[in-house]
């Protein structure tokens, strides 16, 4: 999945070049930005929450050990930041007052229950959420998904379970009634 | 719904592009710790089995690993714990601080412990290195139970480790200031606690050498305070040009910010040093008026210059009248920002207590409003009564930081309930806490300037009251104040506050003139060339002078200005402007019984309720020359003198252009000489400010 381009600059940056470390983060910066994003659904937070993975990024890169993808392994990076992160501002992720998060513009009914999926998407557990944006949004396999996460590839695929059926329930029902 | 719906929509979310400034400040930051991380890691430990032998159990078995994770926060604290128990006898004074007593001698500078912090986890995507330093300081952390207070407060127990840490292991030229926005959010303990921490923490590093092991603090976002760029005054001559004007400036925020630098051991920005500012941040005995419609008299004074021979200095010294305990009622609204710029241990739990200490200081019937601002501003006090204490103290304790800062809301908000309680027998006034980082809503300063200056207009004023450290925006401060008719003060620790919202009330809450400004006009026949000391940012046409639509300063009840000029009288050999070689381009013709006049004051000032000026006029003349006069009462003398010290080192802290070799040194014997009574112990502190000065610039490269 990486190019050999990045590897070098990776190899470079551990060995100490700081020239190498700057443009390795200005490259993934982006990424990294909009992995936050969808984890917490806030942009102040998110910023916030890319810096602080920054800096893990300047102390852990030797320990990246070239054995996953360089992305997944900073989608782990990203969410530990985002996790200690919401711990020191004794805080939890995904107030819904503060969600950003808007869908694609489509038609505005798809558009409002798309909305009304993703807020529902951000107040299920944290495990299951991130599972789901993992998966689902970055397209990550469940194997994949279990590395970042640090669990099983079935505790991966048994959140993503027990979080469509919480989410049918709640629309399902929905829809009922409509 | 089915898994391809559910996919397509979380596939298809919109996430905003990345702030490019964000990227920037991320990008700086993860270098740093980059560097640091390098360093340390080529670094060897020597003697680390010198720790280790004070274990009783060194307990590297494997079993602790699963530890590990629980450990991080424990080991610090447990290293903080060393730092405390080291210096428990440093607690009381910064306890004695927090209780709001007089710490004379003592400045607690609050801010110290938070500005470096440092990430508690080595361990990286929860891959287990185990490194030696990390062990050293969990071995340490084993020994140190002892110490086990009930200290709650994990993250504020880790600023203060890292105040410790940062005096050894950064040079003293970057370690202070680091704390930009992006420092949020690290702070959950009473500010009180912290504080001291703070104070223990810097005794102890006193005592003992931290190891360079401790982890080396992270940011260093040095620079992002803005300040209006301006030139110093140049010397001009009389001949092309006699007449110079300005108004008066009693803020003082660029002295205190001068000192939260100096007692972080680096040298102010130029532009941060606005030498009217030092100087007025003194009081001075000038004599007062006899009545409030004269509010104010000038007392002139000349003496001669100590940093240039040949020379004389002008003192203009006015004092404003004060108001004896007939304090107008007051009608307050307090417009606090609570960003997320704002959440550390000297800003805003800093603005609490100040608030709180100024409220014991308020009349039962004064009626004070909260107004927030962060994302969005909203009020959390109704205007309520000084004598409700406890709604307003309950108000303020539910406070916390957190978001962006949208400024100009929270001031349309706060005038608006300024206005619905207006009272036109009280002083109607809005008070700006923040760090002046605006950056939502209206933004551009012009903008904000004509917001408050139509306010202006209505009767309500305001004033505003700076905090923080490394996002600092001073410019955006003083355009608001000076438009607002209002004073900028800045509060770097609980002793300003003190000063300024306790001690000096009356004289920033109470306006007794608005719009003052001064013209002096020398006379070509006795003085040939002169320059204003400071108030580069006041300086007005000449035109404006009689125009009682241009905006000015305000003297406060109790007041004093302090303008210093330097001047060359004509016959002097110190001239710094040679003469024309083919004689004065146009002969004034100036009446001979004049010849003695140095110059000619003339003060405009209008009362607070009126549009229309009023005028002083003196004339300035060999009589107010005090060069070998015995004086009585030695106060006036000392006044100048310590006037000019400070004079002379604003000037050198601004690069000394015009003070030939008048050093730091010759500022400290003048200040010395003419500390006075000095009841507050103000000037003392000016003197050690000097001396950290001195050093701070011996540090720099040259």
């Amino acid at each position: 999945m990486d190019d050999p381009e990045d590897k070098q600059l990776i190899a470079t940056a551990r060995s100490g070049d700081a020239k190498a470390f700057e443009d390795l983060v200005n490259k993934y910066y982006g990424d990294m930005f909009k992995m936050a994003f969808k984890w917490c659904g806030n942009k102040n937070d998110a910023e916030d929450i890319t810096q602080d993975a920054c800096i893990k990024l300047a102390r852990g890169l030797d320990s990246f050990k070239g054995n996953s993808a360089f992305t997944s392994w900073l989608y782990r990076l990203v969410i530990n930041a985002g996790k200690d992160w919401y711990k020191k501002q004794s805080r939890h992720p995904s107030n819904p007052d503060e969600l950003e998060i808007v869908p694609a513009k489509s038609k505005s009914e798809d558009q409002l229950y798309a909305k009304q999926v993703l807020e529902a998407v951000y107040e299920l557990p944290e495990g299951e959420k991130d599972a789901l944006i993992l998966v689902m949004s970055e397209g990550l396999s469940h194997k994949e998904a279990g590395k970042v996460l640090g669990c099983k590839e079935s505790t991966v695929s048994w959140r993503i379970h027990e979080a469509r059926k919480k989410l049918s329930a709640q629309f399902e029902k929905e829809q009922s009634y409509g | 719904m089915d898994e391809a719906q559910l996919k397509k929509i979380m596939e298809n979310m919109e996430t905003p592009e990345a702030d490019q400034n964000a990227q920037k400040r991320a990008v700086n930051v993860a270098m740093s710790e980059f560097q640091d991380y390098q360093n340390k890691k080529s670094k060897k430990f020597q003697g680390f089995s010198f720790f280790s032998r004070l274990m009783g159990n060194s307990n590297s078995k494997d079993r602790r690993n699963t530890m590990e994770q629980r450990s991080h926060k424990k080991l610090l604290q447990g290293t903080a714990m060393l730092v405390a128990g080291v210096s428990l006898f440093a607690l009381p004074i910064a306890f004695e601080q927090m209780s709001q007593t007089v710490g004379t001698g003592v400045t607690v500078d609050s801010v110290q412990l938070k500005k470096v912090h440092f990430e508690t986890d080595v361990d990286v995507a929860q891959a287990p290195q185990k490194s030696k330093p990390k062990e050293l300081n969990r071995s340490r952390n084993e020994n140190i139970v002892v110490a086990d207070m009930a200290f709650e407060a994990e993250e504020s127990v880790v600023e203060g480790l890292s105040a410790l840490s940062a005096p050894a292991t950064a040079p003293v030229g970057i370690v202070s200031m680091k704390e930009g926005k992006k420092a949020k959010g690290r702070m959950k303990a009473q500010q009180g606690v912290v504080a001291g921490f703070a104070e223990g923490s810097r005794a102890s590093s006193l005592m003992i050498a931290p190891p360079d092991i401790m982890p080396a603090p992270s940011y260093k976002d040095v620079g992002r305070d803005k300040f209006e760029d301006f030139k110093i005054n140049p010397i001009k001559l009389v001949g092309a040009e006699p007449v110079s004007t300005f108004s008066v400036d009693v803020d003082t925020a660029s002295y205190s910010f001068m000192r939260r630098q100096l007692n972080n051991g680096v040298l102010p920005q130029k532009d941060a040093v606005r030498v009217e500012e030092l100087i007025n941040y003194f009081d001075y005995n000038y004599p007062m008026p006899e009545s409030r419609e004269q509010p104010f008299k000038p007392t002139v004074s000349i003496t001669p210059s100590p940093w240039a021979e040949g020379k004389k200095l002008m003192h203009i010294g006015i004092k404003g009248f004060d108001i004896q305990g007939d304090r107008p009622k007051s009608n307050l609204v307090f417009l606090l920002d609570t960003s997320g710029s704002m959440n550390s241990p000297d800003k805003l739990p800093l603005v609490k207590n100040s608030l709180k200490m100024m409220l014991d200081n308020m009349n039962a019937n004064d009626t004070i409003s909260i107004v927030v601002y962060a994302g969005s501003a909203g009020t959390v006090l109704e205007p309520t009564k000084a004598r409700e204490k406890r709604k307003i103290i309950a108000a303020l304790d539910r406070l916390s930081a957190g978001g962006s800062t949208a400024g100009a809301a929270g001031i349309n908000l706060a005038y608006q309930l300024a206005e619905e309680n207006f009272d036109e027998e009280a002083v109607n006034r809005v008070i700006l806490a923040t760090d002046g980082d605006f950056n939502v809503g209206i933004t551009n300063n012009e903008e904000l300037k004509d917001f408050v200056e139509r306010k202006r207009k209505t009767g309500i004023f305001l004033s505003v009251l700076g905090f923080g450290q490394g996002n600092y925006n001073d410019h955006m401060m003083q355009t608001l104040a000076q438009n607002g008719n209002g004073v900028a003060a800045y509060i770097d620790n609980l002793n300003e506050a003190r000063k300024v919202l306790v001690e000096e009330a009356t004289s920033s809450l109470f306006t007794i003139a608005k719009d003052v400004k001064i013209q002096v006009e020398f006379n070509p026949k006795a003085v040939s060339e002169y320059r204003l000391i400071g108030y580069e940012t006041r300086a007005l046409n000449r035109e404006d002078f009689n125009n009682d639509k241009v905006d000015a300063g305000d003297i406060g009840a109790g007041h004093t200005v302090t303008a210093i000029y330097e001047f060359t009288p004509v016959g002097s050999e110190n001239v710094s402007v040679d003469p024309l070689r083919y004689g004065e381009v146009e002969e004034k013709a100036v009446m001979t019984n004049m010849n003695s006049e140095y110059a000619f004051l003339k003060m405009r000032y209008k009362l607070p309720k009126e549009s229309k000026s009023k005028f002083i006029t003196t004339p300035i003349t060999d009589e107010n020359d005090i060069t070998g006069v015995f004086f009585e009462d030695p106060t006036i003398l000392h006044d100048i003198d310590f006037a000019t010290a400070v004079a002379g080192f604003g000037q050198i802290l601004k690069g000394g252009q015009y003070t030939g070799d008048f050093t730091y040194d010759d500022v400290i014997k003048l200040a010395q000489s003419s500390k006075g009574e000095d009841n507050f112990g103000y000037r003392a502190e000016f003197i050690n400010l000097v001396r950290l000065a001195k050093s701070a610039s011996d540090m720099q490269p040259r």
